[in-house]
């Protein structure tokens, strides 16, 4: 039975495109059949992280209104098997989504047999947002180390326990997760970001991971490829550990602290 | 002789009701839907009508004083300058309350309030006569709690952007970085108990402080907040 996860932030650009293309294919790395979906209409960036928007033929909109079936607008990935891409539309207006429709899509996602439905949200608490996490059954709630994006994330968690499906029909609560993304340890030591502990203390949900902030992040993302397919890197592993953790295992927290060189560097000077 | 009556001054909180469109029908959908998903805050509520357009129909002011009836609500009076009006506000029976200029930075805080308060999704009470409204878990950014007619007990945190409400007393077991309203239906003898207060702003039946106004010394453990002579009292526990 498909379980549909939601990657969703309330503020814009904290990296909910990146981690949903990052988790997605992570998952499928480990034999999960799933599909992510991308659900900024008249925006389309995911197609674009993914590699993939050459091949959009039909997209998410085309589905909703019945104007394609689920198997024509579904993306095959190249390199990871049984990794499956719904494309935004570009052109659509953001009400051509409708719940009804959303629905149907995940019904026939499931019928199709994966295992995991991703769903990545767009910015804001609006209609967009709330349709994109109405049939979770988890969430990802991406934050970054500021006040700010916080202050949203709280914000959507309120909505997710209100507003979802399972919250209106009384089920058992949206599991919630946290990915606390472009962590600077320098920064949060020298005050101007905040730290890792106040920020699960605030939001009080159970933490998947920490991602540095990294510039593979941007590279990657400019390649057509997810971070988490490009080896050696720490935004790579970090989301390995997220997909690791999220499937039960118990791993230490990683990317909390100042890298060595930079320490050594602040001792004794350049 | 015994006194029969008194007259004396005194400071309500009343809910203000501003409304931005003349369009009657447009007004009726939006309110009817807001009662819809709390009726039990609305039931009751005594209102001020404050017009922000003018001119307005002849008969608007008449039709929304039936419309709030209809709701449950209590239309007690408006608040405008506006000679027409007043004129419609004395013949529907209506107070007629002057409009006081605020600050910008108190206007703004009204908005947020309001804000948080239409997007309210947090549980309010049903019936009273059942002790205290127990929340357990973080009431988060944007929603509010109401406890109506009874205390409040939360045992977890209030986070910044969230509002608790109650017509009695309120206990925070945990973090309170919200803001906090007791006794909001006037009660002056309400309580504030906070395990750890950082408040944005805590009021007692009307009279408030906000953060900044709050001494350090109160943000580091168990407090208690009460009135005294309009003046709100902080003690440490
Ligand atoms: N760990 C990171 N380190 C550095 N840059 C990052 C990291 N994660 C994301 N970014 C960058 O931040 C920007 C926004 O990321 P992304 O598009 O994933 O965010 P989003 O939340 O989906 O945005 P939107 O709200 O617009 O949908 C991109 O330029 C991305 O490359
Ligand atoms: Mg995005």
């Amino acid at each position: 039975m498909a379980r549909v996860i939601v990657v969703t932030s309330g503020k814009g650009g904290v990296g909910k495109t990146t981690t949903s293309a990052s988790f997605a294919a992570g998952l499928a790395q480990k034999g999960f059949k799933v599909a992510v979906i991308d659900f900024d209409v008249g925006l389309r960036n995911l197609d674009l992280i993914m590699g993939c928007e050459r091949r959009v033929v039909y997209d998410f909109v085309n589905v909703v209104q019945g104007e394609a079936s689920i198997k024509q607008a579904l993306i095959k990935d190249k390199r990871v098997d049984n990794l499956f891409i719904l494309a935004a539309s570009q052109t659509r207006d953001k009400d051509a989504l409708t719940q009804e429709g959303v629905g149907k899509v995940i019904e026939d996602l499931r019928a199709d047999g994966f295992d995991y439905v991703i769903c990545d949200s767009p910015a804001g608490i609006e209609k967009g947002a709330q349709l994109a996490l109405f049939y979770a059954d988890e969430a990802v709630v991406v934050t970054n180390p500021e006040v700010s994006s916080v202050r949203d994330s709280d914000r959507i968690l309120g909505i997710l326990q209100a507003k979802s499906k399972r919250a209106i029909e009384g089920d058992d609560p949206i599991v919630e997760h946290l990915v606390l993304t472009r962590y600077n340890p320098n920064r949060v030591q020298a005050g101007e970001m905040l730290a890792m502990e106040d920020v699960v203390e605030l939001l009080n949900i159970k933490l998947l991971g920490v991602v540095p902030e990294s510039e593979d992040v941007l590279q990657a993302s400019n390649s057509g490829l997810p971070v988490i397919l490009t080896e050696g890197v720490s935004a790579s592993e970090a989301y390995k550990d997220i997909v690791d953790r999220f499937l039960g295992e118990d791993k230490p927290q990683r990317f909390l602290s100042v890298e060595h060189k930079s320490l050594f560097k602040k001792w004794f000077g350049k | 002789m015994s006194e029969v009556i008194a007259l004396k001054g005194s400071v309500l909180s009343l809910s203000v009701l501003k409304v931005f469109s003349d369009d009657f029908a447009k007004v009726k959908a939006v309110l009817t839907n807001k009662v819809a998903q709390a009726p039990d805050f609305f039931k009751a509520l005594p209102i001020v009508i404050e017009p922000e357009v003018s001119p307005l129909a002849p008969m608007f002011l008449a039709q929304l004083v039936e419309l709030l009836h209809q709701q449950n609500m209590m239309p007690v009076g408006v608040r405008t300058a506006d000679p027409q009006l007043i004129e419609q506000a004395e013949y529907a029976g209506l107070a007629v309350f002057e409009p006081v200029k605020v600050s910008a930075e108190k206007v703004d805080k009204a908005d947020q309030a309001d804000k948080s308060r239409a997007a309210s999704s947090a549980a309010s009470a049903d019936t009273p006569d059942q002790g205290a409204l127990m929340v357990k878990t973080a009431v988060r950014s944007g929603q509010q709690v109401y406890a109506k007619g009874r205390d409040l007990i939360v045992t977890a945190a209030i986070n910044p952007g969230a509002e608790v409400v109650a017509d009695g007393h309120i206990h925070v077991y945990g973090k309170a970085k919200g803001k906090i309203f007791a006794g909001s239906n006037g009660n002056r003898q309400a309580r504030i108990f906070v395990q750890q207060l950082d408040a944005e702003m805590v009021c007692i039946a009307g009279l408030y402080q906000m953060a900044e106004d709050i001494k350090p010394e109160y943000k580091q453990g168990w407090v208690e907040i009460c009135l005294q002579q309009d003046r709100l009292v902080f003690n440490l526990l």
